[in-house]
């Protein structure tokens, strides 16, 4: 039999080739398309067709929705904002994972994404982003680019989202991949996020990606009055608990430690 | 192949069998601290008590193929020293380039076949040895004792030189010594050799132990984890690794970064206007890094007074002098510094550590600022709180990364710093207004502070004072608490202080005299004030005399740590396993923390491998008739399994529960473990010579008799030391150091030597009875010690160390009843 050969556009950017008798096609030769197409592909956000991914990702969404309800009790809703699904739904997640890893982009895992570092799992981006309270207008800083996973998400639900990664070839590699895929609402740069960004504060919320033994008070300084700023705390393929620092109307500023699940420490609840 | 004068020996290879042993102890472990720098200690325990299988493997795979490699002995034995030799350096070459994440292993399917294929290459050496030994064991049965007493003399040895070898060596290059020495191992057993071929082995043999010396130093450099914090650190822009030293117990390493600086400021206040000064990072096996400070003058220290540690010098008006209890890389000494205090005694039980602040990077850290007033002990604290000092101030931690980023990894390790005793030794060191002060990470659900919070009222109520809700105060920062005790009630204007300490930091209140709900949980806000409600249950509890309902009802262990139950890092509880299983996206796991189900899932799998190997040759054999040619019965080979797999246990059980009495009198882990096992195995192999002698000049007879009272003999003296061991610690740990390691090495030697007895009795009444069942008891034997020390840890944590030498005592019993093969 023929080798059936089929080009799927993806929505938001490169192009696949899927194949019948994949093995059939030399990697090289695939390589090369894609290296010759993705330029012009990265105009393609807008460009609507079938999607081999849209099933996974809409199965991700699904999980996602689920593990909500575990953390219902505490976060006082039943769903995570419907603007924040959105933007899970909007992003590529396979275009942020190692090309070897694609097969495994849309299951509810982190995943290694090189340097030691990882795209952290789709629920917990949802469960941050949804703490965040984006709104439209707003800006974000994000200390820790990583796999840029996070900021294209804030990216679609926010004006401006603005990234600092300490990692010179990771930063280097996400902003690129961030340029291609035509994010152009977020703004990265290589430097210490322990100073945050000064020249863009205030910040409506912030998110801290990074190993931190304190919370770094610049940061504090660069948030806005009613402002948020999310810190994972955890190895890199366990977020144990998630830091929530509020800073309110007044300026006084509030930490609360949450799980990514809901949890009573005693027993038969209290 | 070589055709050897197979029964031309005139005796067994001895000093081959030393060397052999002596070189596969020193790999094992050789084994764990290589794997603890690549990967985590808890995995390497994991990997490496499986890897141990090997022995069990060597049983069965002997009991199967004995004939043939008796008729071939000699051949036989050194084709496995050579073995063990080439694949101690290919298979730890090997499992270095899988790649395998030991963090992803839950979530990642593809992790599970690269661990099993980790476990097989790692038994390799260990199954050789084990094949050689065993041999030997066989074809010279009429030498049985002298064989394994040599055997575990060897392993003694092995033990200190290991430690010796490994203040000397790199890790890397100890893989090629021992390689080399198995090799040299083989060419030892040929000098007792009469054979032409005997020059063409020797030469094969060299060129072996030539192919491991000129194996290529790249091969072998260690790949740490990815994930690790060191290798992490190294990504970043402008960092070099600036100094590296590598001992028995871990891996140091000293790491600067010209960018970017690491600011490491545990728990610092967000009310801080002070900066941290330059500092460099120090990273032992490759994570938990602490930071050592670059002191220029008195305005660098300022941020140090914006920690919750900081609060006991807000509280003591002037303190005359300080005592720190694990100073690390220096700190708590620029604190004390900080706050002027005039006197410092610090004790710091790696010397590695307090090397780098006062000799390598002395200038950096500023020692001339503190040499006049610091004194640093290289001791535990517990060895160190044995003294008659009294201190205003008593500080201890936090010490290592915060908990955060370890998650749970030093469950499986013991801890004589935090226990009810220990909290006690440090209260007597106070002046009668002074302050013990600990600091200690702080985690999400809380464990640990609260474990030290039970621990400390437990403590104070040993010590006779009647209401510790008067004489205690905690306060915890983001990621830090500390906790304030004395002996005497806290003084209305010390309450005062706190609370302006506090609050002007942003810190909360825990707990503190006259506390009420409204006081707490203010700027570190937790879901529930679980700081203040254990406080108040437990203060409240012994005035309610209610039974410990509060620790009973919380999903985690927050009972008070005993010396006899050290794990002060578990909190491990079964009720709460099932809730933590059903959590979605491996959260349970955090929850749990990973030390414990490590152990519990090491335990599952060495126990089906143990199944498998010592029911597998029960299958496999063909004959099931004893020397007289009669059917073995069923009934019999019962009793060899609960013989070997008892006494096998009961030894490991003894072993373990000694290390950790050593580690308190000996006030060094390192000591402990190297004493304890060079003492338990050279005394036991003196045991096992002894029984040689017996039964030369016995009759065979006499062997069920000697078996029946060594056996015997064992659990009375074991009793003995559940009974007196408490009562001669205390009296011991007050001597000096060299009287603490003859005491020590005398309280093993009694108990070691009988130990050395039952294995070989065992043995020499198989050989009389079912000699093809020899190889099969060797594998029961083998496989039972896996188990046990596995076993140990696992029972240790709910029943403590007496209850795991009771339990050794039982199965002594049970050997003794089952002692007719």
């Amino acid at each position: 039999m023929a080798a059936a050969l089929a080009i799927a556009i993806h929505p938001n950017s490169s192009l696949e080739f899927t194949c019948r008798r994949r093995h059939a096609i030399g990697m090289s030769v695939k390589h090369i398309y894609v290296l010759l197409l993705t330029p012009l592909l990265s105009i393609t956000n807008a460009v609507a067709g079938a999607d081999e991914y849209t099933l996974q990702r809409q199965q991700m969404i699904s999980e996602i929705e689920g593990d909500v309800e575990i953390t219902a009790k505490y976060l006082n809703k039943k769903s995570f904002d419907a603007s924040v699904i959105q933007a899970i739904k909007a992003v590529p997640r396979h275009e942020f994972v190692p090309p070897d890893l694609r097969a495994e982009a849309y299951e509810n895992r982190p995943l290694p994404i090189g340097h030691g570092q990882t795209i952290s799992q789709p629920y917990i981006v949802a469960l941050m982003t949804d703490m965040l309270q984006p709104e439209p207008g707003q800006t974000v800083l994000e200390v820790g680019t990583g796999s840029g996973y996070q900021a294209a998400v804030l990216s679609q639900l926010v004006a401006q989202v603005y990234s600092i990664e300490i990692i010179e070839p990771l930063a280097q590699a996400t902003t690129r991949l961030l340029k291609q895929l035509g994010y152009n609402n977020i703004e990265t740069r290589i430097a210490d996020g322990y100073d945050g960004w000064p020249q863009h504060a205030p910040f409506d919320s912030i998110v801290v990606t990074a190993a931190i033994s304190h919370i770094p008070p610049p940061l504090v300084k660069q948030l806005k009055n009613g402002g948020r700023m999310v810190i994972p705390v955890g190895t890199r393929f366990q977020t144990q608990y998630l830091t929530l620092v509020e800073k309110d109307m007044q300026g006084k500023v509030t930490t609360r430690q949450l799980l990514p699940v809901y949890f009573v420490p005693f027993t038969g609840g209290h | 192949m070589f055709k050897l004068a197979g029964n031309r020996y005139p005796t067994a290879p001895l000093v081959s069998i030393f060397i052999l042993s002596a070189a596969a102890l020193a790999y094992e472990v050789l084994l764990i601290r290589l794997f603890s720098i690549i990967h985590w200690h808890h995995f390497a325990f994991m990997v490496i008590s499986i890897a141990l299988l090997g022995y069990g493997a060597s049983g069965s795979f002997i009991t199967i193929f004995r004939r043939r490699m008796l008729e071939h002995y000699d051949v036989v034995y050194i084709a496995n020293t050579v073995l063990f030799g080439l694949s101690s350096i290919a298979c730890f070459i090997a499992v270095q380039r899988l790649p395998f994440n030991a963090l992803e292993i839950l979530w990642d399917r593809s992790q599970w076949q690269r661990l099993f294929i980790s476990y097989l290459l790692l038994t390799l050496p260990f199954f050789f040895v084990a094949n050689a030994i065993a041999l030997t064991l066989m074809r010279f049965h009429k030498k049985i004792s002298l064989v394994y007493g040599v055997d575990l003399i060897g392993a003694g040895f092995g033990a200190i030189l290991v430690m010796v070898l490994l203040q000397q060596f790199t890790p890397v290059t100890m893989v090629r010594v021992l390689a080399i020495s198995g090799i040299a191992a083989g060419l030892f057993a040929l000098l007792n050799l009469a054979s032409a071929n005997r020059k063409s082995i020797a030469s094969l043999l060299f060129l072996c132990m030539l192919a491991v010396y000129m194996t290529p130093q790249k091969w072998l450099e260690l790949r740490p984890s990815e994930y690790k914090g060191l290798t992490q650190t190294l990504q970043m822009k402008g960092t070099s690794l600036l100094y590296s030293h590598s001992s028995p117990v871990s891996q140091t390493d000293v790491v600067q970064s010209t960018f970017i600086p690491f600011r490491n400021a545990p728990g610092m206040s967000l009310q801080s206007k002070a900066e941290t000064p330059e500092q460099l990072a120090v990273f032992r096996d490759g994570d938990e890094m602490t930071t050592i400070d670059h002191v220029t003058d008195r305005n660098a220290l300022e941020y140090h007074d914006y920690m919750s540690s900081a609060l006991p010098y807000h509280l003591h008006g002037s303190p005359q002098n300080l005592l720190i209890l694990s100073a690390a890389t220096g700190a708590s000494i620029l604190q004390a510094d900080y706050h002027e205090v005039p006197q410092v005694d610090a004790v710091e039980p790696d010397e590695q550590l307090s090397l780098l602040i006062t000799e390598r990077f002395a200038d950096y850290f500023g020692w001339n600022r503190q040499q006049s007033k610091v004194t640093i002990h290289t001791i535990t604290p517990r060895g160190f709180a044995a003294s008659e000092n009294s201190y205003d101030l008593v500080v201890m931690g936090p010490s290592g990364a915060s908990s955060g980023g370890s998650a749970g990894v030093h469950a499986l390790s013991t801890s004589y710093d935090y226990t009810v005793e220990a909290l006690q030794s440090y209260l007597k060191l106070l002046a009668p207004e002074g302050l013990l002060s600990i600091t200690m990470w702080t985690s999400t659900p809380a464990r640990g502070n609260l474990k030290l919070f039970t621990t400390a009222v437990e403590a104070m109520r040993n010590t006779g004072i009647g209401h510790p809700e008067n004489n205690i105060a905690w306060i915890r920062s983001w990621n830090t608490a500390t906790l304030i005790l004395k002996k005497t009630a806290l003084s209305p204007e010390e309450i005062n202080s706190l609370r302006e300490f506090s609050i002007s930091r942003s810190f909360d209140l825990a707990w503190l005299p006259g506390i009420g709900p409204e006081d707490v949980n203010q700027f570190q806000l937790l879901q529930e004030p679980v700081f203040y409600l254990t406080a108040r249950s437990v203060l409240e509890e012994h005035a309610k005399d209610a039974k410990a309902s509060f620790v009973q009802q919380y999903k985690f262990d927050i009972r008070p740590t005993t010396d006899n139950r050290p794990y002060f890092n578990n909190y491990f509880r079964w009720s709460s396993f099932e809730e933590f299983l059903r959590m979605p996206g491996q959260v349970g796991i955090s929850m749990t923390g990973v030390g414990y189900p490590t152990l519990l899932f090491t335990m599952v799998q060495a126990s089906v491998a143990a199944v498998v190997l010592i029911l597998l040759p029960l299958l496999l054999v063909r004959t099931g008739k004893d020397k007289a040619g009669k059917k073995i019965v069923a009934g019999k080979r019962k009793n060899i399994i609960i013989y070997f797999l008892s006494i096998g246990l009961a030894f490991l059980f003894i072993e373990i529960a000694f290390i950790q009495k050593f580690t308190l009198i000996l006030s060094q882990p390192l000591y402990a473990v190297a004493v304890a096992l060079c003492a338990f195995l050279i005394f036991s192999g003196l045991g096992s010579l002894y029984v040689q002698r017996c039964m030369e000049s016995a009759e065979f007879s006499t062997i069920p008799v000697l078996l029946r009272r060594s056996v015997l003999l064992i659990a009375i003296i074991a009793i003995l030391y559940i009974i007196l061991l408490p009562m001669l610690s205390s009296k011991i740990m007050a001597l000096p150091e060299s009287l603490r390691i003859i005491s020590a090495f005398i309280i093993a030697a009694p108990l070691a030597f009988v130990m050395g007895m039952p294995f070989p009795l065992g043995m020499a009444t198989l050989q009389q009875n079912s000699p093809h069942l020899m190889p099969w008891a060797w594998g029961i034997n083998g496989c039972a010690s896996v188990l046990s020390a596995i076993l140990a840890v696992l029972l240790a944590m709910e029943i403590g160390f007496n209850g795991i030498m009771l339990c050794a005592v039982i199965l002594y019993l049970i050997a003794w009843s089952s002692n007719r093969m």
